[in-house]
């Protein structure tokens, strides 16, 4: 269990959402609150919530009632890719200006809706509200109940007024959104053993290197949601006998509606990393209670294990031993992650969550070594500061953490919505694998922190940049990165290497 | 796609929060605060760390429903306090989104009870600025909050006021950092160092040197003496002139200062003309250096000319760093068909038509403004440009065009070397120039290569000779 006392310096309304897992001490994280005003949170809003979990419905139209700047920042940025229409990648907004805000959106939202619908002839639209809609009062149920009679197709509210909580409730409102479409179509069954996969969002493909393992085990996968979704599989997820929930911060509310509903049981898996997939497949061979599924989930855990092991054999001797960062929306990634790392023999030095559960840290605790800094709703400073204390010589999260990674001299990798490359699957933890290998081996990092020294001075050359004891607390304004990766540079083997 | 009236779809325009995020980002030691919910803060960070590849930290006062309620005053005031505890920085641009405007949150009022409250000293200086979402877009939140800074360090009266001899030098549109430096270059040059003041200026604030190090503020940015400076100056230039430049307005009816109105030297004439101005203004001879410079642009422009002639290119972003590129396209010989400002300008269609008139008249030109990326897709089917020339959001239009897209503006999320675009100056223009020129040549290649056949000793090495021969 952590210990809050004191780990860094940061507000001190902030010190108990930081901690240092250490053994015979329990306390619990504070975590799972509004973030505090003026602490530079990472997160984004309930929207934002809501529309990461939605937006990879690929047929849907995604509306965005307000002001035009949530649908400019949210245009294609989910990183989810489609197998059939495009439509989600395009941003839709009805861009409310002074006068709507007077006198209210209503009509435009409703007539906006008309002409999509005659424009792209979608078979459902969701409709986003934004922080003053909330205030104005429009009336986006009555709107869209309208609408949805007038035009034949679904048009469901998603209520995610930006300031009416935290990005979580923005999940609920998402799921809120997809309980209105399923159920609403039978499905066609084609085979006795039927699943659903939940909270993937095939971001840069992950679902399609996921999907075909369960196909060869005989499984129909119904629907993924929201990833590579459209909005007629969605219709028909009632038809599954489980779901498997990956990502549990957006999607467990919707598994646990489902199994009030349908009585559809769900079990949370991940498909990342060789550990946690093999236990996916074996669950789900183990839930159907079927020889022949467990014999072949064996057969494709051996094989596949077995088709990817010497390469990462190979990497895990390029980077064994070297720390690593966690910063995460969700903590049901960040736990998948320490298992990941440990398979390519690193260490986790820092973990944290935007959106993190009580019980999702009380998890992470039990997975991570003494020592570890755990962290909710983390702030740049906070990180920065982390990253130099804790030593980390790899970070994993988003872009926001990205440069502030680079400029303490700190390798990278991009487990958000901009990576291209798949994570999941067997595959997918070779590419990340690859990944890690690219950013910590690369010779980039030998050159952060050098300084070009001019021939007047005592040495000639280029060297690394060394600072007396009075320059280091005159400034107090920057964090001082560790650049412990960084190999030592002399004169002689820049020069070769220049050559 | 057709007729729509009342939604906007692909939108090329963000909203007034983020254009004054661009502007207090590129003042020394400063901070921004949005007051609104907690998503705009995250959402401007990530838009802008996307394009300039730094870190970018935004403040937020994460209003909340009690807050949207019962009003945000204390948000904000708690947000000021964690800020300076965290950050201390001597300036904090306080940006309102639709959220706070809604509820009619009265920002100036609430930061004069926190400074009473906390006894926050005058060398703290705090700028409130009105920066509805809902209301125009990013390029008059960028104009909006230049002002308000320009006022707020200006307005003290008791400060000395000496004439300094300096010239003010103020910014409308956001410009990359390399166009910064190249700009401070070229006024350094002809004025001296220290005898312009820019503002805003990014230059190292969105493009700061690797040291290994993590300054909480990034270093750079038009000083703050500087800026209170501004008052005192012989006489100011703005850049931009699709839009009203309100700082330079400002400077002129409060201070006597008097000013012109430039458009942004993008291009050889538009350089010439920034550049004629300067030594009128000051007096100063034209360095020989860009006497040079100017001549190896013409030598460019010849070079290519052949090259270019009459290619059909499609032109969008903000408005004058597209009346600029506007400029450039036609002392070339091509035929800007399209030019689209991203927001309503009201110097735009006027300066644009006239640059069309000096050079080409005969020339067939669609104007548009304040339109979407759906019609400007339109616009492009009915126009069949050759090439593209704006941000990143039109690599959809490029690619189902199947056309180049020459990269330059804002935002640029899926190229790297965004702050580095440099289309300023002569030596801007150059690099534009080749930068077109080798896409077109290169388009040509591709279209050559079917009818060519490779010379024998071309032909491909076989996979197993390229992999012996790497090992």
């Amino acid at each position: 269990m952590p210990d809050t006392t004191s780990v860094i310096n940061t507000l001190d309304e902030r010190q108990p959402y930081i901690a240092l897992k250490q053994a015979k001490k329990s306390s619990e994280l504070a975590c799972d609150n509004t973030s505090i005003a003026g602490s530079m949170s990472q997160r984004a809003c309930v929207y934002s919530g809501a529309r990461v979990a939605l937006n990879p419905v690929t047929d849907a139209i995604h509306l965005v009632h307000g002001p035009i700047g949530c649908a400019s920042y949210t245009w294609d940025i989910r990183g989810s890719l489609s197998s059939d229409k495009e439509t989600f990648r395009t941003s839709f907004s009805t861009d409310m200006k002074g006068l709507d805000v007077v006198f209210g959106g209503e009509k435009k939202l409703s007539k906006s809706i008309d002409e999509l619908v005659e424009l792209y002839h979608p078979p459902v639209i969701f409709v986003y509200s934004t922080c003053i809609v909330g205030i104005i009062g429009d009336d986006l149920q009555a709107v869209c109940k309208d609408a949805s009679e007038r035009t034949g197709i679904p048009v469901i509210p998603v209520q995610s007024e930006g300031f009416k909580g935290t990005k979580s409730d923005g999940y609920k409102a998402a799921c809120h959104a997809l309980m209105q479409i399923i159920g609403t179509k039978e499905p066609e069954i084609t085979s006795e053993y039927r699943i659903n996969i939940l909270g993937d969002y095939n971001v840069a493909g992950d679902v399609w290197l996921v999907k075909p393992l369960f196909e060869k085990m005989g499984i129909q996968v119904i629907t993924s949601m929201t990833g590579d979704a459209t909005a007629d599989t969605i219709s028909k997820a009632h038809g599954a006998q489980l779901n498997l929930v990956q990502c549990s911060g957006s999607m467990t509310y919707l598994a646990k509606w489902m199994k009030k509903e349908y009585d559809i049981p769900f079990i949370k898996v991940s498909y990342f990393g060789i550990e946690d997939i093999a236990t996916a497949l074996r669950e789900t061979a183990n839930f159907f209670c079927s020889e022949e599924m467990k014999r072949i989930a064996e057969e494709i855990i051996e094989h596949e294990t077995n088709r990817i092991m010497p390469e990462i054999e190979a990497i895990r001797r390029r980077v064994q031993g070297k720390t690593a960062a966690i910063y995460m929306g969700g903590a049901a990634k960040a736990l998948t992650l320490i298992k990941g790392f440990r398979e390519l023999g690193m260490e986790v030095v820092i973990i944290g969550t935007q959106t993190g559960k009580q019980e999702d840290y009380r998890q992470i605790s039990y997975q991570v070594k003494d020592g570890t800094v755990i962290v909710d709703d983390a702030n740049p400073l906070e990180l920065a500061d982390l990253l130099v204390k804790q030593k980390a010589d790899l970070m994993v999260a988003g872009v926001k953490e990205r440069f502030l990674a680079y400029k303490l001299g700190v390798a990278f990798c991009d487990f958000n919505h901009d990576r291209v490359i798949e994570f999941e699957g067997y595959e997918g933890f070779l590419n990340f694998a690859r990944e890690l290998d690219i950013s910590i081996n690369s010779p980039v990092w030998r050159y952060v922190g050098s300084k070009l020294v001019s021939s007047r001075s005592e040495s000639t050359g280029i060297k690394e940049n060394s600072k007396s004891a009075e320059q280091n607390t005159a400034e107090s304004n920057k964090i001082i990165g560790e650049r412990s990766n960084m190999h030592e540079i002399s004169t002689i083997t820049l020069q070769e290497s220049m050559t | 796609m057709s007729e729509r009236n009342y939604t906007t779809v692909n939108p090329c325009i963000m909203c007034q929060p983020i254009g004054s995020v661009m502007a207090f980002k590129g003042i020394e030691d400063s901070m921004v605060l949005l007051h609104g919910s907690q998503g705009c803060s995250t959402y401007m960070r990530l838009h802008l760390a996307h394009h300039f590849r730094e870190p970018v930290d935004i403040g937020s006062s994460s209003l909340s429903e009690k807050g949207a309620v019962y009003g945000g005053s204390e948000n904000l005031k708690k947000a000021l306090k964690n800020i300076i505890s965290r950050y201390n920085p001597k300036v904090i641009g306080v940006s309102t989104t639709c959220l706070a405007e809604t509820i009619g949150d009265d920002i100036v009022r609430i930061i004069s009870e926190f400074r009473e409250e906390e006894n926050i000293g005058d060398d703290r200086i705090i700028i409130p600025v009105s920066t509805p979402s809902y209301e125009d877009s990013h390029n008059s939140g960028y104009i909006k909050a230049v002002e308000a800074i320009a006022k707020t360090f200006t307005m003290n009266d008791s400060k000395k006021e000496i004439f300094n001899n300096k010239l003010n030098v103020v910014l409308s549109e956001n410009i990359s950092p390399e166009d910064t430096r190249e700009l401070k270059h070229i006024f350094g040059s002809i004025v001296g160092n220290n005898s312009f003041i820019l503002l805003p200026d990014i230059s190292e604030t969105f493009d700061a040197p690797m040291t290994g190090d993590l300054h909480k503020i990034p270093l750079g940015g038009t000083t703050h003496s500087d800026i209170a400076d501004m008052k005192n100056s012989a006489a100011t230039i703005g850049f931009g002139i699709t839009n009203d430049n309100k700082a330079v307005n400002y400077l002129e009816q409060r201070f006597d200062i008097p000013s012109q109105n430039l458009p942004l030297p993008i291009g050889l004439e538009y350089t010439d003309r920034v550049l004629t101005a300067l030594s009128n203004v000051s007096g100063a001879e034209i360095p020989d250096e860009f006497q040079k410079e100017r001549g190896r642009l013409i030598d460019a422009m010849v070079d290519a000319h052949k090259y270019v002639y009459g290619t059909k290119v499609a032109i969008y972003g903000d408005p004058d760093n597209v009346l600029g590129m506007l400029s450039l396209v036609l002392e070339n010989g091509m035929h800007p068909i399209l030019v689209v400002a991203s927001s309503k300008s009201p110097g735009f269609a006027e300066n644009a038509m006239e640059r069309v008139n000096q050079v080409k008249p005969d020339c067939d030109v669609t104007i548009l403004e304040d339109v979407d990326f759906d019609t400007f897709n339109d616009a492009v089917k009915k126009a069949k440009p050759q090439m593209l020339i704006g941000n990143s959001n039109g690599k959809y239009i490029a690619k189902e065009m199947n056309i180049p897209l020459i990269r330059f503006g804002f935002p640029i999320h899926d190229r790297v070397g965004a702050q580095r675009i440099l289309t300023l100056g002569y030596k801007g223009a150059m690099r534009m120039l080749d930068s077109i020129t080798n896409t077109i040549l290169e388009a040509q290649d591709a279209e050559m290569a079917a009818k060519w056949s490779e010379p024998e000793s071309y032909v491909p090495l076989s996979e197993s000779t390229f992999h012996s021969a790497e090992a």
